[in-house]
C-alpha cells in the first residue's frame, strides 16, 4: 500500500506542474501583448512598460517559466488589476461559495444518480429501466443554465419557494443554506443524469462478469449478489465516474453561479475575463484544475483500498 | 474436399452473408433510439440549410414599433425586445448549433483519433508523453478550457469552433488510444507486421478503421457536448457576437422578460434539447449497433 | 401443472434403462429458445438425459452444440432473452420448473451446484477466497462468522490447498490457476450438493493441472457420491473419468450409452468424427480445438433433416438423411442409443483405429 501511495503522490506531482505549464503557456498564446490586452488600447507607454516589468514579460520566456513556476509553488499568483489584491486572495475569499455549491450539487448527483444507475441495471431491460434511462437522456440534454432559469421563473418567481437570486452573502447560516438548495438541485440534478446513465454500465458490465454467475449458480440470493457482491466491483467504475463528472460539474458550475448571481470560482473567473484581468483568470485556473487533480488523487487512494489488485501494482 | 461440398458451403456461407447483412440493417431500423435520433439530426441539418426559405422573418430585422408582441400568424413565437422575429432567430440559430456541433466533431475526431492511434499504437515513451498530456489537459473542465481560449482569442464562430474542439480533443484521444490497446495484439496486425508492411501503413490501413465505431460513439456524444458548450457560451456572451442568431444569446436575451415572455427562452432552450437529446439517441444506437463488445470499451469516458 | 410436489417424485416415472436407482438429475425432453431476428429457434432442442448419483457423466459437442446451455438451462441460468419452454428437470425426482424462483436459489449450491470453464474470472477479484466461500455457506445456512470461516478452511484442506489457514485470507489473484479452480469447486461443494456440473472445469488450465484438479473431482465424487456432470469436448477426458457419455450436435443428443459402449461400437458419424479429430500426442494439446470439416450449424438456420447431414462423411447427400430428421433411437444394449439413419452401418464400420 505504501508503495501505490508513493505512485499516486508522484503522479499528483508531475500532473500538478503539467498543469501550471498548460496555464502558462494558455496565457502565452494570447496574441499580441498580454500588458497591453489586460491595461486595453488606452494605456500609456510607461503603464505598458512597468506592467511588462512586474509579470517578467521583458525575460526571455524560459525565464518567465520558471519565475512563474517557482511563484506559483509560493503561492504567488500575481495580483488582480481591477482590484490590486493578490489574485490568490480573490480566489479564496471566492472559493467558500463555489465549494458549498459543488458539496451541495455533487451531494444531490451522487445520491439520486448512482441509486437510480444501479436500479436501473439491475432491472436492466424492465420498463423501469427504460424510465430512468429516459429521465437522465433529457437531464443530460438541456443547457444547465437554462434549467436554471425555468426553475427561477417557476419556484422562485411564480412558487416563491425559493430565493430567485444572490448566496445571501452576510446572512445567517439558515439563509445561506436556503438560497444554496435551488442552484445545488439545479447543478445536481444534471449532473445526476450523467451519473446515472454510466454507473448503469459500470453496474451492468460488473452483472456481467463471471464471477456474478458463479455466484448465481452458488444459490447466492440477488438482492446479496446486487448490493454486497457486485456493488463493490461496480464501485471503482463508479468512483472514476464521478472523479470525470467532477471537472465536467466544475465546468457546468461557472453557468450555475452566473444563472443564480451567486458568487464563486466561476463568477470571479468569467468577470476577470471579460475585465481582461488576465492574472485573476490565471490563478482561478489554476485553482480550478488543482481541485480536479487532488480530487482524482484522492479517489485514487479510494480504488486501491478497495482493490486489492491496485495495491500491488497488477 | 468434392466440387458438390465446395458449391454448397460457397452458397451457405453467401446465405450467411447476406443474413448478416439484412440483421445488420435491421439492427439500426429496429432501434428506436437510433431511428428517432437519426430523424432529429436530419430535421435539424434540413431545418438549419433551408434556413433562408423556411424561416417566416429575417433573424435579424428590428422592428422597435412592434417589440415583445405576442405570438401572431407573421410572427409565430412572437417578437423580442428589438422586435425581431424569434421563430426565425430560432431556425438560424440551428445553423451556429450544428456548425460547431458538426467541425468540432471533424476536428476533435480528426486529431484525437491521430494522437490516440499513435500512442497507442507506438507505445514505448511516446505513448507515456502523449497520456501524460492527455492527464494534464482532462484536469481542466471542457467548459472552463473552452471559456479560457475563446477569451484569448477572441469570439468569433471560427474561434468557438477551437476552443471547444481543443478542450474535447483529448477525450476522444483517450477513447481512441484505449481502443487500439486492445486492437495492437490481435493476429492480423501481427501478420501485418509479419509480411513487412511499414508502421504508418498498418496504422492507416487496419488499426484505425477496425477502432473507429467506438470513436464514432464518442465524437456523437461530442457533439451534443460541443452544442451544449456552445450554448453556454453564447449564453455568457462570449459566444458567436451578436446580432448573429444563436440559441444560447436567445435564452440570454430573453431573461431579462422571462418573466412576462417566457416562451422566448423557453423555446430556445428546448431547441437546444432536442438537438442535443437526438445525438445522445444516435451515439446511444450507434453503441448499442455497431459492436456489442464495444460497450466496454468506450463505458465511463463519454464524457 | 397442477401437481403436487410430492407426486412428481414418483420413483415409476424414471427411464427404465436405469431401473437400478433413481436419477439424481434427469432431463426430459428439455426445450430452451431463444428469440431471433428471423423467429425464436431452439438452442437445446428436445434433451433428454439422466446421471445416477456416484456417476460421471460427460457431455461432449463443438462448441455450439448446446451442451453447456442445456445444463445452464438445468442450473435454471438460461442468459436472457432466452427460455426453457418445454420439458421436465429433475432433480432427484422434483421437477425444477415448477420450482418458484426462490425455491430454485435454494436448490442452487444446495443441491445442484455449477463449476464453469475459466477459474480467472470466475472468482471476485475484490475479495478474499474465503469471504467468497462464506458467501455462499451464509446463502444457505444460518452460521456465525467464526463457524463459517471453519467450514470455509476445512474446504480447502479438502480440494488440498497448502496452508488453508493462511490461504483463505488471499485474494484470487495471489492463487494460481488451478488454485482457483479448486477454489472454485470448493465453493460448488460447500453444502454437499447432489449433483455437480463441471462445464470445462479444466479447459483453461495447464496440462498436469487438469489431471489434478480432475483426480479430485473423482475423489470427491467417490467420498459423497455425488454425480458429476463432465461437460468437455476433450475425449481423452472422457475416455478416463466418465462412466457414462452424451454427445451432443445442433441441440440435440446425437448419441448416449455407456463409455465402453460408445467408445467401442460407436453409433454416430458425428461421434466417430469426434474421435477423428482428437489430437494426437505429437500436435499442439494446448489448441486442442475440434476440427471437424465445416461449421457447426446456425442454430437459427438448422436443415430440415439430420443436422450433420452437410458435414457428414457417411450421410452427405443421402436423401433420406436430408429429408428426415432422425430420432434417437436403441442401438445394440439397452442404453446405447444413437440419433443416425444408418447407425447400423456406422457401427459394423468400426471406429477407433
Amino acid at each position: 500500500m505504501a508503495g501505490y501511495l508513493g505512485r499516486t503522490f508522484v503522479q499528483l506531482i508531475a500532473t500538478l506542474v503539467g498543469i501550471v505549464t498548460v496555464v502558462f503557456f494558455l496565457m502565452r498564446a494570447i496574441p499580441g501583448d498580454p500588458a497591453l490586452y489586460m491595461l486595453g488600447d488606452f494605456a500609456t507607454e510607461t503603464a505598458i512598460v512597468a506592467l511588462r516589468e512586474r509579470l517578467g514579460l521583458d525575460l526571455p520566456v524560459y525565464q518567465q517559466y520558471f519565475l512563474f513556476m517557482e511563484r506559483a509553488v509560493t503561492g504567488d499568483l500575481g495580483r488582480s488589476v481591477v482590484t490590486g489584491q493578490p489574485a490568490l486572495t480573490e480566489i479564496i475569499s471566492a472559493l467558500p461559495w463555489s465549494l458549498s455549491l459543488a458539496v451541495g450539487g455533487l451531494s444531490v448527483a451522487v445520491l439520486v444518480g448512482v441509486p437510480l444507475g444501479i436500479l436501473s441495471a439491475i432491472k436492466h431491460g424492465t420498463w423501469i429501466d427504460t424510465a430512468i434511462m429516459l429521465v437522465a437522456l433529457i437531464g443530460i440534454s438541456f443547457p444547465v443554465f437554462w434549467v436554471g432559469l425555468v426553475a427561477i421563473l417557476f419556484l422562485s418567481y411564480h412558487g416563491g419557494i425559493f430565493p430567485a437570486l444572490g448566496a445571501a452573502v452576510g446572512g445567517g447560516f439558515w439563509t445561506q443554506i436556503h438560497h444554496l438548495i435551488l442552484p445545488a438541485l439545479v447543478l445536481g440534478l444534471s449532473v445526476a443524469a450523467y451519473i446515472a446513465r454510466l454507473t448503469r454500465s459500470a453496474m451492468l458490465e460488473v452483472l456481467g462478469q463471471d464471477y456474478v454467475r458463479v455466484a448465481r449458480a452458488m444459490g447466492v440470493p440477488e438482492r446479496r449478489i446486487n448490493f454486497r457482491f457486485a456493488l463493490r466491483n461496480a464501485f471503482i467504475p463508479i468512483l472514476a465516474v464521478i472523479g470525470v463528472t467532477f471537472a465536467w460539474a466544475l465546468g457546468n458550475a461557472i453557468l450555475v453561479e452566473v444563472v443564480f448571481s451567486r458568487p464563486g470560482l466561476g463568477s470571479t473567473i468569467l468577470k476577470a475575463i471579460l475585465a481582461r484581468d488576465y492574472q485573476l483568470v490565471q490563478a482561478g485556473v489554476l485553482v480550478l484544475a488543482t481541485g480536479v487533480v487532488l480530487i482524482n488523487a484522492t479517489l485514487n487512494v479510494l480504488y486501491g483500498v478497495i482493490d486489492p489488485r491496485m495495491r500491488t501494482g497488477e | 474436399m468434392s466440387q458438390i461440398t465446395a458449391d454448397a458451403t460457397a452458397m451457405r456461407d453467401r446465405e450467411a452473408a447476406r443474413r448478416r447483412r439484412r440483421t445488420a440493417i435491421r439492427r439500426y431500423t429496429g432501434h428506436p433510439g437510433f431511428m428517432i435520433g437519426a430523424v432529429i439530426i436530419a430535421l435539424m441539418a434540413i431545418i438549419a440549410i433551408g434556413a433562408p426559405w423556411i424561416a417566416p422573418n429575417s433573424p435579424l430585422a428590428t422592428d422597435l414599433a412592434n417589440t415583445l408582441a405576442p405570438p401572431s400568424w407573421q410572427f409565430p413565437l412572437g417578437t423580442d425586445q428589438f422586435g425581431r422575429c424569434v421563430l426565425s432567430r430560432l431556425i438560424y440559430g440551428a445553423q451556429i448549433s450544428l456548425q460547431v456541433g458538426f467541425w468540432v466533431v471533424l476536428i476533435s475526431l480528426t486529431f484525437g483519433t491521430l494522437i490516440g492511434a499513435l500512442a497507442g499504437f507506438i507505445g514505448g515513451w511516446l505513448e507515456r508523453i502523449i497520456v501524460a498530456l492527455i492527464d494534464i489537459m482532462l484536469a481542466f473542465p471542457g467548459f472552463l478550457l473552452a471559456l479560457a481560449l475563446v477569451a484569448a482569442q477572441g469570439s468569433s464562430l471560427t474561434s468557438v469552433i477551437t476552443a471547444v474542439a481543443i478542450a474535447y480533443t483529448p477525450r476522444v484521444a483517450t477513447v481512441m488510444r484505449s481502443v487500439v490497446l486492445t486492437i495492437r495484439p490481435r493476429p492480423f496486425i501481427e501478420a501485418s507486421h509479419a509480411i513487412g508492411l511499414s508502421s504508418l501503413r498498418i496504422l492507416i490501413r487496419h488499426v484505425i478503421p477496425n477502432a473507429l465505431p467506438p470513436v464514432i460513439v464518442v465524437a456523437t456524444v461530442s457533439a451534443a457536448t460541443a452544442i451544449l458548450a456552445e450554448a453556454g457560451l453564447s449564453f455568457l456572451g462570449l459566444g458567436v457576437q451578436p446580432p448573429t442568431a444563436t440559441w444560447g444569446s436567445v435564452i440570454a436575451e430573453g431573461q431579462a422578460i422571462i418573466t412576462t415572455r417566457p416562451l422566448i427562452s423557453l423555446s430556445a432552450g428546448i431547441c437546444i434539447a432536442i438537438a442535443v437529446i437526438g445525438l445522445n439517441l444516435l451515439g446511444d444506437g450507434l453503441r448499442d449497433t455497431l459492436d456489442p463488445q464495444m460497450r466496454r470499451q468506450t463505458g465511463g469516458k463519454m464524457l | 401443472m397442477l401437481q403436487s410436489k410430492e407426486f412428481i417424485g414418483d420413483g415409476s416415472k424414471v427411464d427404465d434403462a436405469h431401473s437400478a436407482g433413481r436419477p439424481a438429475l434427469e432431463l426430459r425432453n428439455l426445450v430452451t429458445r431463444f428469440p431471433g431476428d428471423d423467429g425464436a429457434f431452439n438452442i437445446v432442442d428436445g434433451v433428454s438425459l439422466s446421471v445416477l448419483p456416484g456417476e460421471t457423466l460427460a457431455v461432449v459437442g463443438e462448441s455450439g452444440s448446446g451442451k453447456t446451455m442445456t445444463f445452464l438451462s438445468a442450473i435454471g441460468l438460461v442468459p436472457r432473452p432466452g427460455k426453457v419452454v418445454e420439458g421436465e428437470i429433475l432433480l432427484d425426482g422434483t421437477d425444477l420448473l415448477m420450482l418458484s424462483e426462490e425455491d430454485m436459489r435454494a436448490v442452487r449450491g444446495t443441491r445442484l451446484s455449477m463449476v464453469f470453464q475459466d477459474p480467472l474470472t470466475g472468482l471476485n477479484p475484490v475479495f478474499t477466497i474465503g469471504d467468497q466461500i462464506a458467501g455462499v455457506l451464509h446463502a444457505h445456512r444460518k452460521l456465525s462468522r467464526t463457524e463459517a470461516r471453519e467450514i470455509a478452511i476445512g474446504l480447502l484442506e479438502k480440494v488440498h490447498i497448502p496452508d488453508p489457514h493462511r490461504r483463505i485470507d488471499d485474494y484470487p489473484h495471489q492463487l494460481s490457476g488451478g488454485m482457483r479452480q479448486r477454489v472454485l469447486i470448493a465453493m460448488a461443494i460447500s453444502l454437499e450438493p447432489q449433483v455437480l456440473i463441471a462445464d470445462e472445469p479444466t479447459t483453461a488450465l495447464d496440462v498436469t493441472v487438469q489431471a489434478q484438479v480432475l483426480e479430485l473431482l473423482a475423489e470427491l465424487r467417490e467420498q459423497s457420491g455425488m454425480a458429476i456432470v463432465l461437460i468437455t469436448h476433450d475425449l481423452g477426458l472422457v475416455a478416463r473419468y466418465a462412466d457414462r457419455v452424451a454427445v451432443m450436435y445442433a441441440g440435440r443428443v446425437a448419441e448416449t450409452g455407456d463409455a465402453e459402449a460408445i467408445f467401442e461400437r460407436t453409433a454416430h458419424p458425428y461421434t466417430v468424427s469426434l474421435f477423428r479429430s482428437v489430437p494426437s500426442l505429437e500436435t499442439d494439446t494446448a489448441s486442442d480445438l475440434l476440427e471437424i470439416e465445416g461449421q457447426p450449424p446456425d442454430p437459427a438456420a438448422l436443415p430440415a433433416g439430420c443436422a450433420f447431414e452437410p458435414r457428414c462423411y457417411l450421410g452427405h447427400g443421402r436423401q433420406d438423411c436430408q429429408a428426415t430428421r432422425p430420432a434417437l433411437r436403441a442401438v445394440g444394449e439397452s442404453s446405447h442409443r444413437a440419433a443416425c439413419l444408418h447407425s447400423s452401418e456406422v457401427i459394423t464400420e468400426g471406429t477407433v483405429e
